[in-house]
């Protein structure tokens, strides 16, 4: 029940160009995985870019090696899972800030609210150096 | 993203093909200042190929939407796809960038 259908995975320097290989492997990934609802790829894809991007537009690097993006996205019967890390980047330090939407006018800072909105469950790790993004969607039910 | 634009008398639509994301929002933000510079503020952003948007593409467009103000004309959307659609309802930008289902209605109250 709780069996990996299908998976995708890669790590490159965290670049503008990095978000365009990560929307090609989640388009791929949908190939191995038919079953999974158009609603539930155009939330999941949405929130996974969001993540993504944030860390290509504001992981800062700890050592003069550049941070890495790395995104590994799960297919199971009943729920989809990305993890998005930041390896080699210093730690964000998230404050309340991060919640909440900005107003109308603000031209940023709407990606982590539009992740919240996306997914059944958003958690922020620091691990090993390495900051971790892990986002859960539950199957919709029709 | 691929853009282009034309003139359709009072109004200038820019069409917007592909994903507007981190990488191509720059990209609309110059276009559209270029368009508005040349002397047209009334601008109708066709979406009808806009096959992705997220946060960074969302505030490319209202980025332009101030700018079209700011040139005292106005910037609208039009033709969104269900992806576009839901970013814009779960931001609660489609209240400030109300979307038409065609360019031609986009201005067509005036």
């Amino acid at each position: 029940m709780n069996d990996v259908i299908a998976r995708r995975s890669l790590r490159d320097q965290a670049t503008p160009e990095s978000i365009d290989a990560v929307h090609a492997q989640i388009e791929e990934l949908w190939n191995d995985a038919s079953f999974v609802p158009d609603l539930d790829r155009m939330t999941f894809a949405t929130a996974v870019i969001e993540a993504a991007t944030n860390v290509v537009q504001h992981a800062v690097p700890v050592s003069p090696a550049p941070v890495e993006l790395g995104v590994d996205i799960f297919v199971k019967a009943h729920s989809l899972r990305a993890e998005v890390s930041a390896f080699g980047a210093a730690d964000p330090e998230l404050g309340p800030d991060a919640e909440g939407m900005p107003g109308p006018d603000a031209e940023s800072g709407r990606g982590l609210a539009l992740i919240r909105a996306l997914v059944t469950t958003v958690t922020f790790a620091r691990q090993d150096g390495t900051n971790i993004w892990v986002l859960s969607r539950d199957a919709t039910t029709a | 993203m691929d853009l282009s634009y034309k003139a359709n008398g009072s109004y200038t639509e820019v069409l917007a093909s592909g994903r507007l994301n981190m990488v191509s929002a720059p990209k609309l933000r110059t276009f559209v200042a270029d368009v508005v510079a040349s002397g047209s503020n009334r601008i109708v952003v066709n979406l009808q190929d806009t096959t992705f948007m997220d946060s960074s593409g969302l505030g490319a467009l209202i980025g332009c939407l101030k700018a079209a103000r700011q040139a005292g004309g106005d910037l609208r959307i039009a033709a969104v796809q269900p992806q576009v659609k839901m970013v814009l309802e779960l931001t609660s930008m489609d209240r400030v960038l109300t979307s038409y289902a065609s360019a031609d209605e986009a201005f067509g109250d005036e």
